[in-house]
């Protein structure tokens, strides 16, 4: 290292006379290599020699450039004496690399860093280090480049991944396209059947369902439905309610000095049965066991014969709402007609062939109307649990047509996304993370991202998974396919704070041969910042960075 | 009856008062709320009411007792009321003729609290020996001063103390009869009103009932012995105690001080009729969480020193009272003004300052309290603040984005959430795993940290801080005197170190020092360079009686929190400074900022205006409440820059960077809920402004420094209203959004309002003024005069004042101990008369070395060799030499030697430039007295002579080759 503060006051009396030696100052001091050229006196002027500001406002003696006075509006007469504001100087740091740093750097006391050779300030304060500190730098930068080097190893297997990925992908859309093709047929089958005989079968299904027990039926079910739904609003907003009031409860500062918070916190904590948080705090202090202990001791509730628990409320009624009326109401058809064995007539499609059905139904349908007429068969007491049946074998082969869509769309989706630059890089290099659960354990809590799906912060003492957000989008700060678009991964719409924003992550990524990580950060409140590495950013060397690495 | 009527209309009109802003006024007490200031404002409104109201109050003359080698004299003063209780008065004329009244009750049940002058005064003030008392039949008095102008009248019956000019009274004590010190009695001996006493009958129960000093204090025993508010329970052992006083100031019509409250300078009224505000400004220092921007509420700190002006005298005083005071205001006729203040407990300990003049005033407030502390320089530099910087890492890499945007800064701070729960001192370790190391990071750029030590300490086994003051006994009690106080704050359940303690001091100092201290815990992980922020030292409590603690407290000495509380808070940075100072060898000046503040705290540190809103009405409001602190002594001020709460507009947060710029202290500071606003984070263009005013205020490093040099010795403040520099001026009494610099002649103006493009500035005096940035000269004029100057969000309206020499360091750097070496530049701005005059203060910056001579303390003069004449001659010359008394605070430096060390480690500073505004014409040689000719240029413009206005004239010249520590003079032919 550099010597640097310690240094300042023993050299204030070195440096006094500092105008007398920038006098003597070079005049191309801290001059830039680029600009070399123009630090020589106009050739014009005779005697005394003059110069002109770079950017042409004025004319100046050549002995006024670098004479520690701020001649020129642009600053261009000091580039070695940092007289004027905003104006740069150049280290030349021969044995490592040149480097710029502002005007407000020379001639402070200090040694920069950036100027290893010692030249920001006035000839015999800083040592020039250049030497060690370009071997050091190429050390360092030696160390960097393997890392890379092997980084990039991986993610070559990364991108090999993808395109396996791709060949599985396509594969998967040509096997999906051509069961699509089949299963469409199928359904045009059935459908072909089930609406010719339920055209047949709808006016007398008509009929049943004006029966009074069918349509109280249907409201039941309806109010029913309509109760559930309310209740489940109910039960969100009360998970709702009751997250908000946690927060409140364990977060709030007590400084606001805010009775009302006080109070709504000692409602929350009687009405949901836990300890005051001040009691909880202190037995934290107290003793090792940090868990917040619940005292909720629900009474049981007595419930009358046949009622339901909430539990099976929860449970059950899904399953009985989703009972199929229509034959329900035919079953009590059934039930209350004096029991009749089902002819094998009416079930006979089934033991026909797929070819002969059409043909079949048309003769079923004269057969039976004859009978009818006959009064052999009572007029649509049966015929329509064919039809159920009918209906729900096109609804399923129309379920499976879906799905093979599904799965088609899903995998073409994969695919475009899979070398979309704003999805998973242009070289797919990201999807083999896609679900990858990075975790960090920061002592109170482990910090936990799932790659292009969620982060979320879980107490490591117990308590609620807050979720700090989905995956939002790259970096929006550069372009994508940019490298630098792929250094940070936004996180965003995670669980609201109380008196604060949405949860939020900004996960800033480097090449590493690891995929972890290493830092967490809340700078703002509940906005999270995490650090971290992945071999995915690790490019692989091109000639042309070759060539510059050889130039150190 | 009647009086319960109206309380509780007053009651129900509280109610009715609209809250604007987010503060909890429940929170807090009104006047009608605290039983003695009901009490108090009762006994005002019989007398107002009573045409032959007189004070029971008299002085027994056979008592008085004149002391025969100095000017004091005590005598005994009963009370018609009470004639078996007795109270002492005693009357005292200081050597600068300053004079003190002290009443106390003699001889009572129990003792008044008496020390609140010992904890606020440096020394016990020398009394006069010249002057001698006069007693007559119905007076006592004593005539004194150059010319015998001023006259101290003390009349027997009733008691009135007047202090007299040319024969017009200034200030009046008791003149309308409101003295009232309720003595001690038992609860016993005061019966509840309405219980009728056993074995009395009727007729002696109808003549109980009438009070026979009714007429005084009241039918009823208002709030005597225990009072409520917000579910606390106040207990009051002592029952009543409070203390009344009027003070008129019959020949002045405006009064300034008794900081803080966020109200004006030129005090508007609280009684009377149309009194501006209906409660009195209050002090009874709180943690008061989104205060007003105008209010008498009580804020963080009290103290309570009260200015009266007019044209032809300023007088002042200090009522040295340190239990809950509360003052009405009223200007009976716009030229004069009645005072009432109405105090809990306490002796009456009042300090009459004669004035003539506000400077006056300064020097015997300083005599009395002392002065400001001279800063470390670096201190005056950008202060960077947030609650909270969260990692060492953080640190780290905030300073270095600044150093990316070449914004200069010289101070990195942390707030609490540094310290593991809470617990000051010691380090959260996930966060701050390297905390010296990050500290030498810092440091290594000539910068600086402040850690922020608040004094609740987590009650918990494994915080040595804690463990040892209970050890100690150093805790404040409980309102059973024996056991610990716990209350809650931010570590949880916490105790407070009581400072009145004398223990808790060399305890208190040893903790800071940086080096292991044997078995006993001390910060060693903390460096020299670590200074401290002193927060919630009102103390806050959050489940306290209006956010702070019981009255009932006890501590030490037995005094109960009551007789304490306003001086409290002081006593931490106190300890603290002293600590700062103690901790290296050879000591280095402390820096504490406290939030907390009594009279006598400017010699301890700054303070600033506590927890402010981003709202421009805040901004104007921080602008204000810095003056008035600064003409109660506490002249090291500022406001948080931004706001403390909230989230600021870009303009705004321009706009406060300029207030900041030109407030003493200059820090940015925010919440933990807002967003970053770190000045490198905001969009261009805005952030080259931030950047320019950063810079800017640099540059003014040493006007500041020269400023607060001149404080630290006159106690004259930094931040001068109008009313301080133009005491003549009627128009500038109310002023107080314009102010000058120290005495360089600098005249700010910030913007305190959205989008503005010009101001109007004030011009008190036929002068010209010439604009700092493009040198456009003003007139103005004897009757004063309004001018417009331009201020769009990039400028400034900030103003020379002719006949002043500004010098200032141009060169940016990253922290204010890097421009050490740095050449200065002069603006010379000529007077109509051609003349100029400045000062340039300068020593070590960190150390006591000032007080052994080792400064370089400047004039700079420009004037005409002959009243025609055209030549000028700008020179440099020694101070000390001329005024080795003003040189530094409390020295004389007689034996100044000006090759002194300091001066010698500067030698080589120069002048790089002068720039000469308003000169008549082109100079045709400009040289070096004894030297070569010297490179200058000149821009014709308007000269300072006569009427025209425009840009003035400007003279560059350039390297003179002349030095700062050296005599020179440089000579301009024109």
């Amino acid at each position: 290292m550099q010597p640097k503060l310690g240094a300042v006051t023993p050299l204030l009396s070195l440096l006094a006379a500092s105008s007398a030696l920038a006098a003597g100052l070079d005049k191309t001091h801290g001059v830039h290599p680029n600009l070399l050229s123009q630090y020589v006196p106009l050739k014009t002027s005779s005697s005394p020699q003059t110069w002109k500001c770079l950017d042409g406002s004025k004319e100046i003696l050549w002995s006024s450039v670098n004479d520690d006075y701020c001649d020129c509006p642009d600053g261009s007469d000091e580039p070695g004496t940092g007289a004027c504001p905003n104006s740069t100087f150049y280290c030349r740091n021969e044995g490592h690399l040149g480097s710029i740093i502002p005007a407000s750097r020379v001639n402070d006391g200090l040694c920069e860093a950036e100027c290893c050779d010692g030249s920001d300030e006035l000839p015999g304060v800083c040592p020039n280090i250049c030497k060690e500190v370009g071997e050091a730098y190429r050390k360092a930068q030696e160390e960097v480049r393997k890392v890379r080097k092997k980084g990039s190893k991986i993610r070559s297997s990364y991108i090999a991944f993808a395109q396996k990925e791709k060949k599985r992908l396509e594969g998967l859309i040509e096997s999906t396209t051509e069961e699509i093709a089949q299963r469409q047929k199928e359904v045009e089958r059935l459908r072909d059947i089930v609406e010719r005989s339920e055209s047949l079968s709808a006016a007398a299904l008509e009929h049943k369902k004006a029966s009074p027990l069918y349509e109280t039926l249907i409201e039941h079910a309806n109010a029913l439905k309509s109760l559930q739904r309310e209740h489940k609003k109910h039960l969100e907003r009360k998970k709702a309610l009751g997250q908000i009031l946690d927060a409140l409860r364990t977060g709030y500062n007590p400084n606001y000095q805010d009775m009302a918070v006080l109070e709504a916190v000692r409602g929350w904590e009687s009405l949901a049965g836990l300890p005051h948080i001040n009691d909880v705090r202190k037995e934290e202090e107290g003793s090792d066991e940090g868990a917040v202990v619940k005292t909720e001791s629900d009474d049981e509730e007595e419930l009358d014969e046949g009622m339901w628990t909430a539990e099976d409320l929860e449970k059950d009624l899904d399953n009985l709402l989703k009972t199929d009326y229509v034959s329900l109401l035919l079953e009590h058809e059934k039930h209350v007609n004096s029991p009749m064995t089902d002819s094998i007539l009416f079930d006979l499609a089934a033991y026909l062939p797929d070819a002969l059905v059409p043909q079949y139904e048309t003769f079923r349908e004269t057969v039976i109307s004859w009978l009818r007429t006959l009064g052999i068969v009572h007029r649509g007491v049966d015929d329509s649990g064919e039809n159920t049946k009918l209906r729900q074998s096109l609804t399923e082969a129309e379920q499976a047509l879906r799905r093979a869509e599904n799965d088609k769309k899903k995998a073409e989706d994969d695919l475009s996304d899979l070398f979309d630059p704003e999805g998973y890089g242009a070289q797919g290099e990201w999807k083999k993370l896609e679900g990858t659960c990075l975790e960090k354990d920061v002592g109170d809590y482990t910090y936990e991202v799932c790659l292009f799906d969620e982060a979320r912060q879980k107490p490591n003492k117990g308590g609620q998974t807050f979720s700090l957000g989905k995956f939002h989008s790259w970096n929006p700060d550069a372009q994508p396919g940019n490298p630098e678009y792929y250094t940070k991964q936004l996180y965003r719409g995670g669980t609201k704070c109380w008196n604060g924003p949405n949860r939020s992550v900004m996960l800033i990524l480097s090449c590493g041969t690891e995929n972890a990580i290493h830092t967490v950060a809340e700078p703002e409140k509940c906005e999270y910042h995490l650090t971290g590495t992945t071999p995915a950013l690790c490019l692989p060397f091109d000639s042309s960075s070759e060539e510059k690495r050889d130039e150190l | 009856m009647v009086r319960a009527v109206t309380l509780s209309g007053a009651l129900l009109l509280l109610l009715y008062v609209p809250s604007t802003f987010a503060v909890k006024t429940q929170d807090f007490k009104t006047c009608a709320q605290a039983g003695f200031c009901r009490r108090g404002r009762a006994l005002a409104s019989r007398a107002q009411e009573t045409a032959s109201w007189k004070s029971p109050y008299s002085v027994d003359s056979s008592s008085l007792a004149v002391a025969s080698d100095q000017a004091s004299f005590t005598a005994g003063v009963k009370s018609s009321l009470y004639p078996d209780i007795k109270f002492s008065l005693d009357v005292r004329i200081h050597d600068d003729g300053v004079v003190r009244v002290r009443m106390d009750e003699v001889d009572g049940l129990r003792k008044r609290y008496d020390e609140a002058a010992s904890w606020a005064l440096i020394a016990e003030p020398k009394l006069s020996r010249d002057i001698s008392w006069t007693v007559g039949k119905k007076d006592v008095r004593a005539l004194y001063g150059a010319k015998k102008e001023s006259e101290v009248v003390v009349n027997f019956e009733p008691l009135r103390v007047a202090l007299l000019r040319n024969g017009k009274e200034q200030v009046v004590l008791n003149g309308r009869g409101l003295l009232h010190m309720e003595h001690f009695r038992t609860k016993e001996s005061s019966r509840p009103e309405g219980t009728p006493e056993e074995g009395l009958d009727e007729e002696a129960q109808a003549v109980m009932k009438v009070r026979p000093m009714a007429w005084f204090e009241g039918e009823t025993e208002d709030g005597y012995w225990e009072e409520s508010f917000g579910g606390n329970t106040d207990s009051k052992p002592k029952g009543p105690e409070s203390l009344s006083i009027d003070i008129e100031f019959p020949n002045h019509g405006h009064v300034y001080g008794i900081p803080q409250h966020a109200t004006r300078l030129d005090l508007p009224t609280t009684t009377g009729e149309n009194p501006t505000y209906s409660d009195p400004y209050r002090l009874w220092n709180s943690d008061v969480f989104e205060y007003m921007a105008s209010s008498t509420m009580s804020l963080y700190g009290s103290i309570p020193v009260m200015h009266a002006h007019a044209a032809d005298s300023t007088v002042a005083i200090f009522n040295a009272v340190a239990s809950e005071t509360w003052i009405d205001v009223d200007h009976p006729t716009p030229k004069s003004t009645n005072t009432h203040w109405i105090s809990e407990s306490g002796i009456l300990d009042v300090f009459i300052m004669p004035g003539p003049t506000p400077d006056d005033i300064f020097g015997q407030y300083a005599r009395l309290t002392g002065t400001p502390a001279l800063p470390a320089q670096w201190s005056l530099g950008y202060h960077q603040c947030r609650w909270n910087y969260i990692s060492s890492d953080d640190v780290r890499s905030v300073q270095k984005r600044f150093d990316e945007h070449d914004m200069p800064v010289d101070v990195f701070w942390l707030d609490i959430e540094y310290a593991e729960e809470h617990k000051y001192f010691i380090w959260d370790k996930k966060n701050f795993p390297d905390p010296v190391d990050m500290m030498h990071d810092v440091e290594a750029l000539g910068r600086k940290m402040v850690v922020i030590i608040d004094p609740h300490l987590k009650r918990t086994s494994n915080y040595p801080v804690y463990q040892e003051a209970s050890e100690l006994g150093v805790l404040v009690k409980g309102k059973s005197g024996d056991s610990e106080y716990e209350g809650w704050c931010w570590s949880g359940s916490s105790s407070w170190i009581d400072f009145f303690n004398p223990n808790s001091w060399e305890w208190w100092k040893r903790l800071f020092k940086t080096t292991s201290q044997g078995n006993k815990w001390s910060w060693t992980e903390s460096t020299d360079n670590t200074y401290i922020w002193n927060d919630m030292n009102e103390p806050s409590v959050f489940n306290g009686p209006e956010i702070s603690m019981p009255r009932d407290n006890i501590h030490y000495g037995g005094w109960e929190h009551r007789d304490v509380h306003n001086i409290n808070g002081m006593l931490l940075p106190n300890i603290t400074s002293q600590a700062l100072i103690a901790r290296s060898d050879p000591p280095k000046r402390p820096f504490v900022l406290t939030r907390s503040f009594y009279a006598g705290s400017q010699r301890f540190g700054a303070m600033w205006t506590g927890d402010n809103l981003g709202t421009w009405d805040h901004m104007a409001a921080g602008i204000y409440m810095v003056l008035a602190n600064g003409i109660a002594g506490m002249t090291f001020a500022g406001s948080d820059v931004g706001g403390f709460f909230g989230n600021p507009e870009p303009e705004m947060l321009v706009r406060w960077y300029q207030v900041g710029a030109f407030n003493p202290f200059f820090r940015a500071h925010a919440h933990l809920d807002t967003k970053r606003r770190e000045p490198y984070l905001i969009d261009e263009p805005y952030r080259g402004m931030l950047r320019d005013i950063l810079r800017l205020r640099y540059t003014m490093l040493p006007v500041w420094y020269t400023a607060f040099h001149e404080a630290s010795v006159t106690g004259i403040p930094v931040l001068r209203p109008h009313y301080v520099v133009f005491p003549r001026d009627e128009a500038g009494f109310t002023l107080d959004d314009q102010y000058f610099i120290g005495g360089s002649g600098l005249l700010v103006k910030p913007v305190v309002h959205k989008d503005v493009t010009e101001i109007e500035v004030y011009l008190p005096e036929d002068q010209v003024y010439y604009n700092y940035f493009s040198h456009h000269a003003y007139r103005g004029s004897a009757k004063g005069k309004q001018v417009i100057v331009p201020a769009a969000i990039h400028e400034i309206p900030l103003l020379i004042r002719g006949g002043s020499i500004i010098p200032t360091r141009e060169r940016p750097r990253r922290s204010s101990p890097l421009m050490k070496r740095d050449p200065f530049t002069l603006r010379v701005a000529l007077d109509k008369t051609g003349y100029a005059r400045g000062e340039l203060y300068l020593d070590d910056g960190e150390t006591f070395s000032h007080l052994e001579g080792n400064i370089v303390w400047r004039e700079f003069v420009a004037e005409k060799t002959a009243k025609k004449s055209k030549t000028i001659k700008i020179s440099s010359s020694d101070l000390v030499s001329k005024n080795p008394d003003a040189a530094v605070d409390g020295v004389s430096l007689t034996k100044y030697d000006p090759l002194n060390a300091f001066a010698k480690s500067v030698e080589g500073v120069r002048v790089e430039k002068i720039v000469l505004l308003g000169l008549t014409s082109k100079p045709v040689g400009v040289k070096v007295e004894g030297g070569d000719d010297l490179v200058s240029e000149f821009v014709s413009g308007v000269a300072a002579e006569g009427k025209k206005e425009g840009e003035a004239s400007v003279l560059i010249i350039k390297d003179p080759g002349v030095f700062v520590t050296k005599d020179w003079t440089i000579v301009i032919q024109l």
